[in-house]
């Protein structure tokens, strides 16, 4: 039954990739063939396992599910701990599926840090396994799980069970963690845990008297100390700020941001530089990128991010977002533009109530008007199409579970998550709950984020320009303007070999170095 | 009365082996023995045939095709155009080239500090703390690399690590080790020897154990120098053994991915990217099947002719060895 699902559920995904890979396959080998004949014998053992003839899609019922033990495996994100939430608070799954169905279940879990966790799930996917029924993955995967057909259309679920069909706040947490392709309204993901940037100050230092008085005889102006203040601040102005507290002699440093060459550290820090002064990254209707990336605002706001490095430590290349924690949470900064997911981790216990968190200092925009646009973080949680039915239905049974208010109350006031719906956010105690969570509502609002590419392609896209960017902050690359002018070559060259573009890269762009 | 019946039963057992019941008997053992024998090597050549001939056989057929695994585009036959993409590719032949010279450069410091470190132990027996010191030596040999990776980073990081804390102490400027264009590859080489000099130190040991001790005490009584019983005496006797140790290590580093992965990630920019992290970045994140088996297969080829070299000095060893006793 899985298995007739899975295919009729993706038919022009799975069924042009099938017949692809068999032409492929006979021409290869025979023992290849024998290998393959194998692996789909293997992938096929978990057909057996299907029960019952009513939709899985639409969760247990209180009769199907009755007397059966099952164990639910999901994958997360290691070392980002809005992602092992669900792990924690598993216990209460545990008694509402005992309660309102009758099972017993229990959870395994596979964790990897943000750059390894796809290489984890992908192979098991393409060998059509159930090992991880439910997943907590990077919205940019969306495209790379959903074309293959490995994962579950979301609108299918959404249709059976409306309950799950919750207002979101602004249209960001459908463009950002459900819908590909972009702009086609078709979702694929749930949103599992939003995220937006900002920057956390050490609010005692803003509050002392003399570091208040030496700031306005240095600048000629009172040094900003609410929220409301920072809310409105301007780049240069905040920049003023950073440089202020910057006393590199007795080790505490103005900013720390991210420039690490790991997965999209560097890019996700630099975009709202970019975005902001009115630069594009792609256009995503034609699938251009050489002519729109390498553009001069975008050179010019690179040159701007990787400026702020004289704030930071000597090391500010290698900064991730580990690092950044590190920086402000042992006091070696005065400040740090974060992802304001991990709040929690940013405000150690020593620093609880010394902590101020604002949205993102907002730049000089085209128009001359002041504009800030961040990036947007945060995973959803995809549903694995090769579930047997049992597994299926605790699945849909977890997410309906997930959504109930009083989990949402658990997720988002005890274990540091963040709400995303438009009830969620404008629930006072939710708002109050950690000072993070009014610059993520101000981030979330519409055009102030936007998420990047959701393309398969992203992995090999995100390489060449992390490796070209963070050359340049670390001095292999003479130029914002030629990293740019690389990314932008080769980005078009991936997207233009894979199909997905008709505008071609510039002529010798395949023998193009960044030395 | 042993001699006796050792006497009498000397011409069955002479009967037995030439008498004509014996080449059935022989031929009979033969066939058992060739039966047991094959029947033992299944398992090994099974796993062979799984574990490397299919693989290598799909990855050479998958060079053919344009195949991203998480593309619904499925495969398309194009022949040998991954072939003559690589021929084209930049960012890929400048990392080849990046990994011959660094490959050169870890082969030469570790064979000269190993031949060194080799030379000190060597006839050393009575060095106070001898055993402990060579267990000193070799632990890093025996760590995972990706443990060792990790905590040369943890160790060189210029805020937290304790290579530049006493840098700082002793009042100089913390040195970026990692992310420093001029620094990164020197310090990925060097820990890399830091890692496999102890190879090459147990290689010459190994080797210089290999010297006639009559031979080397001929020397002495002739008076030869130390030059001269190095020369004459002792590296034509270790010099198949310490070459075998080098093209070991040559096949071994051009192969090194986990430890610049974990250390510098490849960076900075591209600056320490050798080939085989850009053959993992094509093949596991961005799982373009298709043109990283090409690659594959090129690394492949020049990983053969690498072993090709080693199995010649083997040879040259035995042939050596078969010459002596002739």
């Amino acid at each position: 039954m899985s298995r007739k699902f899975m295919i009729n559920s993706h038919e022009s995904g799975i069924t042009a990739q099938l017949k692809g890979r068999r032409r492929g396959f006979t021409a290869i080998a025979t023992v290849g063939i024998a290998a393959s004949l194998v692996l789909a014998g293997c992938s096929s053992g978990s057909d057996d396992a299907s029960s019952g003839g009513d939709n899985p899609l639409t969760g247990s019922t209180a009769t199907n599910m009755q007397g059966k033990s099952l164990t639910l495996g999901y994958s997360r994100i290691g070392g980002w701990p809005p992602s092992a939430a669900p792990e924690a608070m598993f216990p209460a799954f545990q008694a509402y599926a005992k309660e309102n169905y009758g099972y017993d279940v229990d959870l395994t879990f596979a964790e990897a840090p943000f750059g390894e966790l796809f290489q984890k799930i992908a192979p098991t996917l393409a060998a059509g396994s159930q090992e991880f029924n439910i997943m907590i993955v990077d919205s940019q995967w969306l495209g790379a799980l959903a074309e293959p057909g490995w994962i579950v259309p979301a609108d299918k679920i959404y249709d059976l069970n409306p309950e799950l069909d919750i207002e979101p706040f602004s249209s960001l947490v459908a463009s950002t963690y459900q819908v590909y392709p972009d702009g086609s309204g078709q979702r694929w993901g749930f949103p599992q845990m939003p995220d937006t940037q900002g920057v956390f100050l050490r609010l005692d230092m803003l509050e002392d008297p003399a570091n208040q008085a030496a700031f306005e005889a240095e600048y000629g102006k009172p040094l900003p100390t609410t929220y409301e203040e920072y809310e409105e601040i301007m780049m240069d102005d905040f920049v003023e700020i950073v440089a202020f507290f910057n006393d590199q002699d007795n080790g505490m440093y103005g900013t720390a941001l991210q420039y690490s060459k790991d997965y999209d550290f560097f890019s996700c820090a630099y975009y709202p530089f970019a975005y902001s002064r009115g630069g594009e990254i792609w256009n995503p209707d034609t699938n251009q990128i050489y002519g729109v990336l390498n553009s001069d605002v975008n050179a010019a706001a690179m040159e701007e991010f990787v400026g702020l490095k004289k704030y930071q430590p000597a090391s500010f290349a290698t900064q991730g977002i580990g690092e950044v924690v590190d920086l402000f949470t042992t006091s070696q900064a005065f400040s740090a533009f974060q992802w304001l997911a991990i709040g929690k981790f940013m405000i150690a216990p020593e620093l609880e109530g010394k902590v101020l968190a604002i949205p993102l200092p907002k730049f000089e925009g085209p128009d001359g008007k002041p504009k800030i646009v961040g990036a947007m973080g945060g995973q959803p949680w995809v549903v694995n199409s090769f579930n047997d039915d049992d597994h299926m239905r605790v699945s849909v049974d977890f997410l309906k579970w997930w959504y109930l208010p009083e989990t949402q109350d658990s997720f988002i006031l005890e274990n540091g998550g963040l709400p995303w719906s438009k009830e969620g956010l404008n629930n006072e105690t939710y708002l109050n709950s950690a000072p993070y969570v009014r610059p993520f509502k101000y981030m979330l609002e519409e055009g102030r984020s936007v998420d990047f590419w959701h393309v398969p392609e992203y992995a090999q896209m995100l390489a060449v320009q992390q490796e070209a960017w963070n050359g340049y902050a670390a001095g292999t690359v003479s130029s914002a303007a030629d990293a740019l002018e690389y990314t932008a070559a080769k980005q078009q060259e991936i997207l233009f070999n894979s199909g997905r573009s008709e505008e071609p890269p510039p002529e010798g762009t395949a023998s193009l170095t960044l030395q | 009365m042993t001699e006796a019946v050792i006497k009498s039963k000397q011409p069955e057992l002479i009967q037995g082996k030439t008498g004509k019941s014996a080449p059935r008997k022989a031929k009979s053992r033969f066939s058992s023995n060739t039966l047991w024998s094959g029947g033992l090597l299944v398992p090994v050549l099974l796993f062979f045939i799984l574990m490397n001939v299919v693989p290598t056989i799909w990855m050479l057929g998958l060079s053919f095709y344009d195949y991203t695994l998480t593309s619904a585009k499925g495969m398309e036959f194009i022949g040998f155009d991954n072939y003559t993409r690589l021929l084209n590719d930049g960012p890929i032949q400048l990392a080849i080239s990046r990994t011959f010279l660094f490959m050169v450069l870890a082969v030469i410091l570790q064979t000269l500090l190993g031949a060194l470190i080799g030379f000190l132990f060597w006839r050393a027996d009575r060095m106070p703390g001898r055993r402990l010191a060579l267990t000193l030596l070799f632990t890093p040999m025996v760590l995972a690399p990706l443990s060792s990776g990790l905590f040369w980073r943890l160790l060189l990081d210029p805020v937290f690590g304790l290579i530049n804390y006493f840098i700082s102490s002793l009042g100089f400027e913390p040195v970026n080790f990692l992310t420093n264009p001029d620094w990164a590859f020197t310090t990925v080489l060097l820990v890399d020897t830091w890692m496999w000099t102890p190879f090459m130190a147990l290689m010459t040991l190994a080797a210089l154990g290999s010297v006639p001790k009559a031979e080397l005490e001929a020397a002495q009584v002739d008076n030869l120098s130390m030059w001269q019983r190095l020369i004459h005496v002792i590296i034509p006797y270790a010099k198949f053994i310490i070459v075998l140790g080098i093209l070991l290590r040559t096949i071994d580093v051009f192969k090194t991915m986990d430890l610049v992965y974990l250390m510098t990630n490849g960076g900075p920019g591209d600056r320490t990217e050798l080939i085989a992290v850009g053959l993992y970045r094509l093949a596991f994140q961005s799982f373009n099947l298709g043109y990283s088996s090409a690659l594959a297969v090129l690394l492949l080829f020049i990983a053969i002719a690498l072993t090709s070299i080693y199995l010649f000095v083997l040879n040259l060893r035995a042939r050596k060895e078969l010459k002596d006793q002739s």
